[in-house]
Formats: C-alpha cells, structure tokens, sequence
C-alpha cells in the first residue's frame, strides 16, 4: 500500500481499566484507533474538527474530543469510554437517569454527553444548573434543546447527595 | 377515551442501548470484504464536463473503482419532480454535485483516489438569485424542465422557465377585500438556509448479491422512499432492491430523501464488493440540502378592530438546482402563507425557482418556519399600528373548528386559541410590564401533514405471548418506536413490554411512506391499531375453542383471557398460542393500513380544496428578549411553547419534541447560516456554522394543550415534531420589535442587522 510506508509508534495506555498496546502511524487519532483498530464505536464522528463532541471520551478523568487527540499523546494515561459503565456506578446511574428523564431522543450525542456529565460531577458534586450548562458546551444535542439532559444530571448530583450534606447543599 | 398504556410517560424502549453507545448507525455498521467510497463534486456551480481523467487515481494502489456519469444509468430522480441524476452527465448545476465516485480499500486511500481525479469543466453563467433566474432572458438551469416526470397533486412546473413549481390560491376577491380594510401593512420578509445538522453524517453500505439484488443498509428515516428513488434512478424494478434502516443518529427531514444510497450503489456494483460511504461534515453542508431561501412579499388588511379582511402574499422560494422536496415545501408554504386565520379574501403566488446552489429540502418545518416569518410579523405590525394588543388581534382572528382554511377546507380538530393562551399565560403575557430594552412576543404555529401518503404494519404473536410489530417505522429519535408500542399494547390488551419492534426492512416489514412530515403518530398509529384490533379479533375467535366460549364474551387483558366481567380464570396468551398453533396452525399475524381517502387535489388556479392534507397541527410560541441597543446582540430571556397534538400518546416524547424543536427555531432565529457566495458554501463546518449550545437555550415553559382530539387519529393523536419550530422565529423578531421598536426582516437576527435597524431609527 502507497499510503502505509510511514513509521509506526508503539503506545501503551489504559482503556476503561485494561492495558493496551497499540502500533500506530503517530497521525492516527485517538477516535479513529478507538473506532477502528479496537471496534470501541460508542465514541462517534459527528464532525472531525472538534465542534460536536459526539467523540467525547474521559482523558485522565477530563472530556476531551477524541476526534482532537493523537493516541501517541494519550502514552501512559488512562482513556475512560462509555463501556466503562460496567464498572462505574456513577456512569451507570447518569445512563439510568437520562434514559427516565426523556434527555435521550436519536442517542448519537449521549455517550459523550454523559462522560462530559461524569467528568463534572468528579470536580463538582452539586452543580449548578449552569455549572452543567458549561461544562456541556463542548457538546452539541441537535434533539433535546438540553432541558431534559440538564434534569438527568441533576437528578444524579441530587442523589450522590450524602446524609449529612444534604442540609449543606440545601442552605 | 379512558386508556392504560396510551397517554402515560414511557422511557424510551433501547434508551440504555442508545446511552451505552451499543446502538449500531449507519456509521457504525459494516459487512465483510467492505470497500469504502468517496465522492468527487463539483467545483463549478454551473459547466459542461468535458473531460474525467481517472488513470492517476486508477493508479493508485488499493483502488478497485472509479464510476462516472457516463457509466451510471440515465435514470433522473426526485420526490415530485424528477429531476436529479445519481451522478451528473456532461453538466454540473451547483458545487458539491457527485461527478465521480471511487471505491478503494480503506477511506484514506479513496480520499487520496479522489483529489486525483481530473475534471475538465468549462464554466457556464450561473444564477445565484431566484430574481435573477426569474428573468426572461435569464438561461434555462433545466432546459428540459417539460419532460421530467413530475407529481400533478402538488407540483405545477413551467418548462420553458426557472420555475420548478408554481402553486396559487385564490380565494374571495382580493380587490374587495383591500377596498373594506381601514389599514393595509405591507413588508417584504427574507429568510436564509440553514442545515438539519443531525450529528450522525449521512452513511450506506450497499452490497449487490450473487442473484442481482441489490441490499442497502442506510441511515435513512423512509426506507420505502429511498427503495422507489433508487429503483427509479438505477433503472430497476423495487422487489430487485431491498432497504435496512440503521439506527439514525439525527434527522430532521435530511435523511429523508436518497442522498448517498445511489452513489453507494453504483460504486459497489462497479467493484463487484460491498462498499460503505460516509459524509464527511463538509459534504453534509455542501452536498446535501439547506432549508429554503425565501423571499416573501405580504400585505395584509384590517378593519380598525383588528379584523382581518385580506392578505395577499408573493413567496420567492429559492429551489436550488435540483428540486428534491422544494415542490412540496413550496406546496405547503403556498398554503400556509396566510397563518391559521379566518381571512375571507385571499391571493398567493407560491414560485420555486432553480438557482446554481446547493438544493434546498426537507427540514423540520418543511416551509412553514418562511411563512411564519412574514405573515406573524406582518399581522403583528398591524396589531401595533392599530393599536391591538398582539395577542388580541390572533385570538379574534385565529381559525376554530369549522372556521374556513386558505383552501375553503372547513378546519376539525383546532386547539389553536387554547394554544395561544397557553403560551401567553406560561410566559406572564397580562402581567407583562414595560421595561426598558425588553419586549415579548408571540406566534401562532400551524402545519399540515403531506397528503397522499400510506402506512401499513402487521402484528405477529409469538408462542410466547409477546407482540411483534412489524411496521417500516424508523425512530430517528422523535419516539415513534414507544408510540407504536403504546397503541398496540392499548389497543391489543397486552403489556407495553411485551410488544417489541422489528427494525424497517423493505423485504419484511411492509411499506410506509416514511418517518417525515410529522406522519409517523397520526398515520402509522393508525395502522398499527388497526392490525392490533384485528390480531385482538383473531386471538378471541381463536380462544373461542380452546376456552368453549363465545368470542364476543372473551376480553384480552394484560396479556390473558378471560371471560367478560368474571375475574378468572385466565387463559395466557402464551398458552392460546401455542394451543392455537397445533389447533388451527399458524400463524397469528394481523395486518393494518391508513390511507387518508377524502383527500381531494387543490384546483391549480383558486387552490380550493375541501380538504388538502389529512390534519393540522397547532401551536403557540412566546419570547422575553432583552437587546443591547449599544451592540445590537439579542438575548433571549425566557420561551413558551404550548401544543396542540390531538392527544399526546407518549407525553414524556412530546415535551420533548416541544423542547428539541425550540431549540431549532432558536437556532435559525438568530445563530444558524450556510453563507453561499457566488454557489460556494463558505462555512461548511461546525466552527464557522454556530449550533445552539447547553449555554444558548433559555429556560423553556412547555404546555401540550388536549381536548381537541382529531376524528380520524389513533386515540385523537395528531403530529408535533415539526410545529415545535415553526413560530420560534417570529416570535423573537417580535419580541425584539417590542422591545426596542425595530422590525428585523430578514433571518438570522444578527446583532448586525439589528444594531443597522437601530441606526436608521435614530437617524429618521
């Protein structure tokens, strides 16, 4: 193949727990290996430059856009995609509550939308209304208007709510 | 209508499928020893091809195709009018036409096969505006306009013109009407395109088998719809070709009509592999459709209490240069031109015209956000100068039931004024106090459904009891599949969750018209309820021996049978099924359709029917804006949306429609535009093309407004997925004229335009 003469880079890095090693050209990204190479398709191409955050995987415990990071740079750190629900409870629990809440209507944004939500809610419990508005401005939901999103993940922060915060959180 | 299933909130079946990202799209989905395609389009809005040069790309390593519009078939294709070739012949209309396709063995190698494909053109004039192409001596875009194919129904072409289509009403005696008006107001509004935007990019994998068939999997809301345009264009009998709907991550009306199957089709055929194609973003903005241009001269007339007494209005619809659904927006834009107003004397022009741009299509609204534009402003001018409060002067115009239609149809099932004071009281309209830079505004909605249309699904019971629904409806978000399920739990007298959807497969599941217009609820609910009555009849008879007694004793409930009245003992569907089967043999399988029957062809001079379409949905929308009158930039405050659905079957889907669709009004109000400069779409990105964010939507009061139950609905139900737009616009241009006295004419309100509008107010 004309195109396949480039170099490749052994990288290792963690998906959702598990060692990986990967050989890639250093061009490759992060969203294509995932789709590509590891048949990890929940993270989505919706418009390659950054913009949609249908890509949206956790970084470190950070949303970042897949579609925006060269998997050499992701060398030794930790990449969290949705599949990492089977373990994450808190993952778990936003998917129950925007499943309830009708936050979920085509489905293309939500697994993004969700670790955008779950890397909030690890750096702020109780959020803000706006708080969650900002935190999902990297993510676009062509179907919802975000009203019921907003509910989901409020629902969850209201609940993670510890006996003797809630009081604290009232005030 | 008493109910158990029907009417009550319902997750979304595959919501947990959808939020662990397990759902398969058209993206996502693959077959083995898959090529993948790519399209090269046009540079030039208008040319003659003289030349295709494929050997450098033939060349390449790992190319195994190169289709050009001399190797595809001469088939032309459309919704209405038939126009559109798969593949340009020796002329291109627009840039971003496919001129040549390419296959190769993965998606970089058919990039780089692309860009060396050489095409000679030599460039023509082209037309950018509808005004110029309306021109006489403006050169044809379609000099064979006269022998397309085309729709009578709803689609009157002009060969010899640009005019793809031109619909009229005539109604009353315009003359007349404007000699009895005490006061006239007369603007002209515009309207810009924006795109459907859906987050999943159009994608298909075609695969033609060993016996010639040829398989399609695609990301499509109307398989049946793409099956016919592809038969049509590749020239070949439908039962030769069959459709699998994806999942669709986002639609909108943009995956409504063909778009990539046809290419994918051509490739793989070429290949002799299954080929897999995906558009990238700036294709989707370059190559697909916009919502239409429109220019929209109005004038209406009043007496001093605000009595409308006649409109006359001129819509300029920018067709681009291929039709696809523009003859049918133009169609309902033609008929909803007016507003849902009792207005006893009326004239319109609807004309479509071709342009050498990206063709406009289906989106949301369908037409009826253009017209929204400029009647709602228009009325709202009027009710200022003659000193009416806004609300006023809609509540003692706005149609009723019985009230007359612009096509004399004498209108059923109308919630509008319910609707208005819905949205008004969400919004605090009689308690709202001047403040300065602030201002209210509202709109009504309507839209009707496209007519001549036809559902059908069958209903199978399984041995265990459980339903399966086979219909060709594709939820592409908008909860169809949880509506479907809810009537036929309802109307079966089974549990919701034992009723389960087959996804749309044209050789099984049996045919639709497709999840567009707002159809899927009224049409398809209709259908599936009666395959479930009749599977309920069928299940009865069958008891009947089983059980020793007479059907017409037996109920089903809950999925058991049992003797009216009695509380026991129950006969489970499971156990009738089976018995049945060794019985009687198999297999339970009922089977529905709607077609809407009275429906009668507007007269293409008056455009008086009795009845056009089969409903109409109603609505209401309010805004609270704030505007800087030191920057121009439009804040919106708060917005009310309320609705008229006949009968909410799912409530939890239709506040969310209520909420999505806010979002769309929102968006082509004052964010969304495809910039086109000379034909080029100049922002064909989602950096430079501005979606509404998290950060853009003001909180939101929804109200579906029932009690108003449509005859011929299931259980009452009508559309709302696309009235949820249409009066989001109007009601933010008026608001901003409220607050600061400026009538914004044109969409998107920029801060530009407004800031413009306030420089010239000052200075007069």
């Amino acid at each position: 193949m004309a195109l396949d003469t480039v170099q490749k880079l052994s990288v290792t890095f963690t998906l959702n727990g598990e060692s990986v090693q990967a050989l890639v050209e250093p061009r490759t990204l992060l969203l294509d290996y995932l789709r590509n190479h590891v048949e990890v398709t929940s993270a989505r191409r919706g418009c390659e430059s950054g913009q949609c955050g249908a890509c949206t995987v956790l970084l470190d415990g950070l949303a970042v856009h897949s579609c925006s990071v060269l998997l050499v740079t992701c060398r030794d750190r930790s990449v969290t995609t949705i599949e990492a629900a089977d373990q994450d409870p808190q993952l778990r629990q936003l998917q129950g509550a925007f499943v309830d809440r009708g936050a979920i209507q085509c489905g293309y944004c939500t697994p993004g939308i969700i670790l955008s939500a779950k890397a909030l809610l690890s750096e702020k419990p109780q959020p803000s209304d706006m708080d969650i508005k900002i935190a999902l401005a990297g993510n676009i939901c062509r179907c919802t208007g975000y009203y019921k999103i907003i509910e989901a993940i409020q629902d969850v922060a209201k609940r993670s709510v510890a006996p003797g915060a809630a009081g604290e959180a009232a005030r | 209508m008493r109910t158990d299933i029907v009417g009550r909130p319902m997750p979304r079946r595959d919501g947990l499928l959808r939020a662990s990202g397990q759902v398969v799209y058209g993206v996502d989905f693959k077959v083995p020893g898959m090529l993948w395609g790519k399209i090269v389009r046009s540079e030039h809005p208008r040319a003659r091809i003289l030349r295709i040069d494929a050997s450098r790309a033939l060349s390449l390593p790992g190319v195994k195709a190169v289709v050009t519009g001399r190797d595809a078939p001469d088939g032309l294709y459309g919704a209405r009018l038939w126009d559109e070739p798969i593949l340009a012949k020796d002329r291109v209309r627009y840039v971003g036409e496919p001129v040549a396709l390419v296959a190769a063995v993965d998606e970089d190698t058919a990039s780089e096969a692309a860009q060396r494909i050489e095409v000679e053109y030599e460039p023509l004039p082209a037309l950018f505006s509808p005004f110029e192409a309306l021109r006489e001596d403006a050169p044809l875009i379609h000099p064979d306009l006269g022998s397309y194919f085309h729709r009578e129904f709803d689609c009157h072409p002009v060969p010899g013109t640009n005019i793809a289509s031109h619909i009229k009403i005539r109604k009353g005696d315009i003359a007349a009407g404007f000699a009895q008006a005490d006061l006239v107001h007369e603007d002209t509004y515009q309207t810009h395109p924006v795109h459907c935007a859906y987050i999943e990019p159009h994608a298909a994998v075609a695969r033609w088998e060993p016996n010639g068939r040829l398989t399609v999997w695609s990301s499509t809301q109307c398989p049946f719809l793409v099956r016919r345009q592809l038969a049509v264009a590749l020239k070949m009998p439908v039962s030769r070709i069959r459709v699998l709907a994806t999942a669709v991550g986002g639609g909108y009306g943009g995956k409504a009509l063909m778009k990539i199957e046809g290419a994918c089709a051509l490739l793989a055929r070429a290949a002799g592999r299954p080929v897999k194609l995906v558009f990238t973003r700036s294709e989707e903005f370059i190559g697909t459709n916009t919502r239409h241009a429109f220019s929209i001269d109005i004038k209406t007339g009043a007496k001093k209490d605000g009595t409308l007494v006649a409109c006359e209005a001129r819509l300029v619809v920018d067709n681009g240069a291929y039709t696809d659904a523009g003859d049918g927006v133009c169609w309902e834009a033609t008929i909803g031109a007016t507003g849902p107003y009792v207005i006893p004397h009326q004239k319109v022009d609807g004309l479509l015209v071709y342009t050498n741009k990206i063709p406009g299509g289906p989106f949301r609204g369908f037409g009826w956000p253009q017209v929204h534009w400029a009647f709602e402003q228009n009325v709202d001018a009027l009710a200022h100068r003659l000193g009416i409060d806004p609300l006023e002067i809609r509540l003692k115009n706005a149609v009723e039931e019985g009230s007359l239609s612009s096509t004399g149809e004498a209108l059923h099932s109308v919630g509008l004024k319910a609707c208005l004071r819905a949205a008004a009281d969400a919004i605090g309209w009689d308690k709202r106090e001047r403040q300065p830079n602030r201002g209210y505004g509202i709109s009504v909605v309507n839209k009707l459904s496209i007519p001549y249309t036809s559902s059908s699904a069958f209903v199978k019971v399984n041995e265990d009891g459980t339903i399966h629904l086979l219909c060709s409806a594709v939820d592409l978000g908008q909860g169809s599949d949880n509506a479907m399920i809810q009537i036929a739990a309802e109307e079966l007298g089974v549990r919701a969750e034992d009723v389960d959807l087959i996804p749309a497969d044209t050789d099984t599941t049996p045919f639709d018209d497709g999840a567009r217009s707002s159809r899927l609820t009224f049409h398809m609910g209709n259908a599936v309820r009666k395959a479930a009555a009749e599977a309920r009849q069928e299940i009865l008879r069958r008891a009947e021996s089983v059980l020793e007694v007479a059907a017409q004793d037996l109920e089903l409930r809950n999925g058991r049978i049992s003797v009216v009245g009695q509380p026991g003992p129950f006969l489970s569907l499971a156990e009738l099924v089976m018995r049945s089967h060794w019985l009687h043999g198999g297999p339970i399988l009922a089977r529905g359709s709607h077609v809407d029957e009275d429906i009668v062809a507007m007269d293409p001079e008056t455009g008086q029917s009795p009845r056009p379409a089969a409903y109409f949905e109603y609505g209401a929308q309010a805004a609270q804006v704030e505007v800087d009158p030191e920057t121009g930039q439009v804040t919106v405050l708060r917005m009310s949306s309320a609705h008229d659905c006949g009968r909410a079957i799912n409530p939890l889907a239709v506040e969310g429609q209520i909420e999505g669709g806010a979002a769309t009004g929102l968006g082509f109000a004052l964010m969304e535009e495809v910039q086109i400069e000379e034909g080029r779409v100049t922002n064909p990105n989602f950096m430079n093309y501005c979606l509404p964010t998290s950060l853009d939507m003001p909180p939101l009061a929804t109200t579906i407004v029932e009690g108003y139950p449509h005859r011929e609905g299931p259980f009452g139900a009508k559309g709302v997925g696309e009235a949820s737009c249409i009066g989001i616009p109007a009601a933010i241009g008026n608001a901003v004229y409220d607050a600061v006295g400026v009538r914004i004419t044109r969409t998107p309100i920029t801060w530009e335009r407004v800031l413009d509008a306030l420089e010239r107010k000052k200075s007069t």
